[in-house]
């Protein structure tokens, strides 16, 4: 058979036709697709099996539960752990994406001595002969770590000063421990059997506390319920985030809060609406009226909402005698939905604010938040992850990272119970990093090291015999056959939990109504983000959204 | 048994603080562009913020996560999209985003009344080494292709694999938790089956409390709203009187 030129055509027609109604096509566009997928500069996640570590947070003292998906080695995925006897599950919109932070372009890499590049021996070497030659000065952000006692330890072998910097959940219960005796880290709010909750602008749904802790009682008792279970009443100048979904929302005059609560205490005791526990404060109800910019009536209303469901407890966003002085007025002082003091009462320690001018050199620990900066002309030795920029430290120190150093928790401020947890470093620093306690561990080996003192510490609870390790499973202490078992349990994320603290009477000595310093509370928990930065998803999230500024804006 | 997934999520429970979204956009890979802006970022789940237009203290706020609502009938994106890039599956109910077919055209974004759908506008880029915190249950998706949320899909397989390794069919649903319901601290968010009657969610959003977005399409969103605020309530169903502007560019 001859194949002529039309044969040809013919044949190559029917062979176009025939792909183009053929899958070939198509196949190819889509493969195309996937392989512009596949450039080899799109970054590609690791395959590995995932493994799932529970551990804690540390980048904040109030230490939630988390759940680390690991794979490969590195962690992949954050969750709130629900076994954590307090935070149970819930975390704060940042820890989410905290296992970025180590790789955040800001990250302290090396050491650096007033903005050049220096090194650890150097940094050794200028701190002994700073130690040498005068008084140091050693702040803690984060009091009651193991760490933290390596801190005290070199502070009173050096004959120098050991201060710590308190959140402001901590600040607001000052008062008390000068009226009580015991001590601010000591206390804690019953909120959970509080009928009543009066915040002056505490950012109670915004990250105050416990993440998970109040918010969780409050979506139970109080969202959405006209009559609620629990009245929580936000007095603020604006519309918070707490505010907006409070029972009620009073707004008053900005840094009004101390007249607001010495005119609810007048109104309480002279209309006899409680029984006389507290002072009857000097300011009159007319002047409180001015003040707040409330009429005296709105006050009245409120002194009876207040006390028309109790246990009633007010709460201060940070340092403020006269809201402490009206939970004295309203009895909630050492009683059921008030203030109470958990079972270990804890030594009161000297805030940093009250710095020693005569110190020669300030060590300052990478729990600190970043925005304190202490007034001093003395040599600053800071240690931090990340660097932002803007400080006053004549050196920087590299400070291990998210989930890259041991430490151990002592109890959260402001949990109703107390806890003691372990969390061991489950990733290797890519740089050379030291904690402050190790630093001073490798200038004086005769200091205790952190993990001794943890495994003593677990070795005290074991002997105690009390409370209960909430892991997988929860179980009681005395049910651990051996000190070991119980250790390994803390060592793998399980949380020690005491017991719930009881009312008891806590006697308050307080004569006279006192001042309050006027406050601008901070809007949101950003406040008690310690870090200079935040992860970037957070960044380019709240940017999208407009959501909340970020903390690389707040800080500049 | 297919099932249709779906979410009730309580607005009066709903604080704001973002959780949902920060999970979200970790689990799904979503990269940090710090060029990006507010129309051109990716925001797979986006809480907004609404308010009931008054002054002083009558006014109140409210905060409401928007995603893909994953409607059910005539879904509006699957009915525009050229490529077939976009199908709900039957077995789940979830309106599935394949963006390896998606070409870009972004008639899906236009399409969708929720305003649910992002573009990505740039290749995906992290800080050097950051790679390494990527979710390997999720691929990176290259520029040029829409994308949105699909109920944590990776998830579902996940909990597909666990129940074919114990030889069941149908998957146990506490192995099957979208990562916006497990970071809420509220648990403002609840995720169910809206085919099961004993499910929950499914009673939840046929509360008299329950209401979806739009409704009046008839599109028959499987993400239903919550509240016991009128003024909330009447959002769901805008209505414009006036002459609205509308600025391009």
């Amino acid at each position: 058979m001859k194949f002529t030129r039309r044969d040809l055509l013919i044949w190559s027609a029917g062979a176009a036709a025939g792909l183009v109604v053929s899958p070939v096509p198509w196949k190819l566009l889509d493969d195309t697709s996937i392989w512009s997928q596949n450039w080899p500069w799109i970054p590609q996640p690791v395959h590995a099996p995932i493994e799932v570590k529970q551990t804690l947070c540390a980048l904040c003292p109030k230490s939630c539960g988390l759940k680390v998906r690991m794979a490969a080695g590195w962690p992949v995925g954050i969750a709130g752990s629900s076994t954590h006897p307090v935070s149970a599950g819930a975390l704060c919109p940042l820890a989410f994406a905290a296992h970025q932070l180590n790789w955040h372009p800001q990250r302290l890499r090396v050491v650096k001595r007033k903005g050049n590049a220096s090194s650890w021996n150097e940094a050794r070497a200028a701190f002994s002969k700073a130690a040498g030659e005068g008084p140091i000065l050693i702040i803690d952000g984060f009091p009651g770590r193991s760490a933290s006692s390596v801190l005290e330890q070199f502070a009173q072998k050096k004959r120098g000063t050991y201060r710590v910097t308190f959140v402001p959940e901590t600040r607001a219960l000052v008062p008390y421990e000068t009226w009580t005796g015991a001590a601010a880290q000591a206390l804690t709010y019953d909120l959970q059997n509080a009928q009543t909750v009066v915040s002056f602008g505490a950012p109670l749904l915004d990250g105050w506390g416990i993440p998970g802790n109040f918010t969780r009682a409050w979506s139970e008792r109080a969202a959405g319920i006209a009559d609620p279970q629990l009245r929580l009443i936000q007095i603020e100048p604006s519309l918070s985030r707490t505010a907006a979904k409070a029972w009620q929302w009073l707004p008053i005059r900005a840094e009004s809060d101390a007249a607001l609560a010495a005119g609810l205490a007048r109104v309480l005791l002279e209309e006899r609406l409680v029984a006389a526990h507290g002072p009857m404060p000097t300011l009159s109800l007319a002047d409180a009226s001015y003040q707040t910019g409330l009429p005296a009536d709105s006050i009245r209303d409120l002194a009876r909402a207040i006390v028309a469901r109790t246990p009633a407890v007010a709460i201060a966003p940070d340092y403020s005698p006269a809201i402490a002085a009206l939970n004295v007025v309203l009895g909630a002082v050492g009683s059921r939905g008030g203030i109470l003091a958990r079972s270990k009462n804890a030594q009161p320690q000297a805030p940093a604010e009250q710095v020693i001018s005569s110190a020669r050199a300030v060590l300052i620990d990478a729990t600190v938040p970043w925005d304190f900066t202490p007034q001093t002309d003395a040599e600053i030795f800071r240690f931090a992850a990340w660097n932002p920029g803007q400080t006053n430290a004549d050196w920087l120190l590299p400070a291990p990272g998210f989930l890259e150093d041991l430490t151990d928790f002592p109890t959260a401020p402001t949990s109703p119970i107390e806890t003691y947890a372990v969390a061991p470093a489950l990733l290797k620093p890519t740089v050379e990093v030291h904690s402050a306690a190790e630093f001073l561990c490798g200038l004086d080996p005769e200091l205790t090291r952190v993990e001794k003192l943890i495994h003593s510490h677990c070795a005290e609870l074991f002997r105690a015999r009390t409370g209960s390790l909430c892991g997988q499973q929860a179980a009681l202490v005395p049910s651990f056959a051996s000190v070991q078992k119980f250790e390994e349990q803390l060592w793998q994320g399980a949380v020690w939990a005491g017991d719930p603290p009881k009312p008891k009477v806590l006697r308050c000595t307080l004569k006279e109504w006192p001042n309050s310093p006027p406050q601008t509370p901070a809007d949101d928990w950003l406040s008690s983000w310690g870090l200079p930065v935040q992860p970037p998803l957070a960044s380019k999230l709240y940017q999208e959204s407009g959501l909340r500024e970020s903390v690389e804006r707040r800080m500049a | 048994m297919s099932a249709r997934y779906g979410m009730v999520i309580d607005l009066d429970r709903c604080t704001g603080c973002g959780s949902c979204m920060m999970a979200c956009a970790a689990e799904n890979n979503v990269p940090p562009l710090p060029q990006a802006t507010a129309r051109t970022g990716l925001t797979p789940l986006l809480v907004r913020k609404i308010s009931n237009k008054k002054e002083g203290a009558a006014r109140r706020e409210a905060f409401i996560p928007i995603m893909c609502m994953h409607c059910e009938h005539e879904t509006p994106c699957v009915r525009v999209c050229p490529q077939q890039a976009v199908e709900v599956d039957r077995a789940t109910g979830i309106v599935m985003q394949m963006p390896q077919r998606c070409l870009g055209c972004r008639y899906c974004m236009t399409a969708c009344p929720y305003h649910a759908r992002y573009f990505n506008w740039w290749d995906p880029a992290w800080p050097a080494g950051m790679e390494k915190s990527l979710n390997p249950g999720v691929a990176v998706r290259m520029r040029g292709v829409v994308e949105k949320c699909n109920l944590c899909h990776a998830r579902y397989h996940s909990a597909k694999e666990k129940a074919a390794a114990a030889g069941r069919r149908e998957i146990d649903l506490a192995d099957y938790v979208p990562a916006c319901v497990e970071a809420c601290p509220t648990s403002a968010i609840r995720f169910g089956n809206l085919a099961d009657k004993n499910d929950p969610v499914y009673r939840e959003a046929n509360s008299p409390d329950a209401f979806r977005l739009l409704a009046r399409l008839g599109t028959e969103p499987k993400v239903y709203f919550k509240s016991k605020e009128a003024w909330v309530k009447a959002l769901a169903e805008p209505t414009f009187t006036g002459k609205t502007e509308v600025k391009h560019g």
